[in-house]
């Protein structure tokens, strides 16, 4: 497959979920992944996005996301940019699951979500355009 | 078609939840807002039966969780069955098939939850 690359800048509001996660998964399939690693790959970008308008712009719907999908021969690369709060990959504190049974709430299962079902989750910061990325990895077995 | 629907029935003691579509930080209110509803109305025993539901984030789990102890305190308890692939992945792969008793369908579920009201 030659690489390819698109980029999709949508709202920062969560009416566009379920189109950015369907893109996810239809471009999860172009890439070559079956309909299970897709589904996974859905949720992550879910949780990306998700993430993002809540807590970088905290729910504010006026900023953009910015998605660019990336096909290589190797893998499909997932990067999300936006101009809120940005998190760094130190920061990315994963919930213990068995603590997290024992002691049930709200929140925090986003991130470990991600990291279960993506090969790899980085966070960035570009100093020049002053935007935060989150990098979300497959690889194409 | 909405991104989700929710309807309820009332099977003995048990209220039915059928959510249908995606369970999402957009629509995780409207699913959060009817759990809450059985449980102010004292119907603690609850059983969603997810044959409809075709996708939840964490924001879905999140609204479960965030009522297991209640109901639990009210010997009541959030049952699960119907579950497709990859709702199932995501209970799954986050262990949370050790804090729910997720059942194949809904006759089991309420088999279950028939059992358990007689011991």
């Amino acid at each position: 497959m030659d690489h390819a690359q698109f980029r999709l800048i949508i709202p920062s509001q969560t009416r566009y979920l379920n189109l950015v996660t369907g893109l996810a998964k239809r471009a999860s399939l172009v890439a070559g992944l079956d309909d299970a690693a897709a589904a996974k790959v859905s949720i992550a970008v879910d949780e990306a996005v998700t993430n993002v308008i809540l807590h970088a712009y905290g729910g504010e719907g006026e900023h953009s996301v910015e998605l660019e999908l990336r096909f290589t021969e190797q893998a499909l690369e997932i990067h999300i940019w936006h101009s809120g709060l940005g998190i760094r990959g130190d920061q990315m504190v994963l919930p213990d699951p068995k603590e997290y049974i024992k002691h049930p709430r709200k929140g925090g299962l986003g991130l470990l979500l991600m990291s279960r079902f993506m090969d790899e989750v980085q966070f960035k910061a570009d100093e020049v355009s002053g935007l935060n990325e989150c990098c979300l990895i497959k690889k194409i077995s | 078609m909405a991104d989700l629907s929710i309807s309820v029935r009332q099977v003995g003691d048990v209220a039915v939840l059928l959510p249908a579509g995606f369970i999402n930080a957009h629509t995780v209110r409207d699913f959060e807002d009817a759990l809450e509803k059985l449980v102010q109305d004292g119907r603690y025993m609850i059983l969603v039966n997810c044959k409809d539901l075709n996708y939840i984030s964490s924001a879905g789990l999140g609204a479960i969780m965030g009522l297991i102890e209640t109901v639990r305190e009210h010997e009541g308890d959030i049952l699960l069955s119907n579950l497709q692939d990859n709702v199932f992945a995501i209970f799954d792969t986050l262990g949370f098939t050790q804090l729910y008793r997720v059942f194949s369908d809904e006759e089991q579920a309420m088999a279950a939850a028939s059992s358990e009201r007689q011991s």
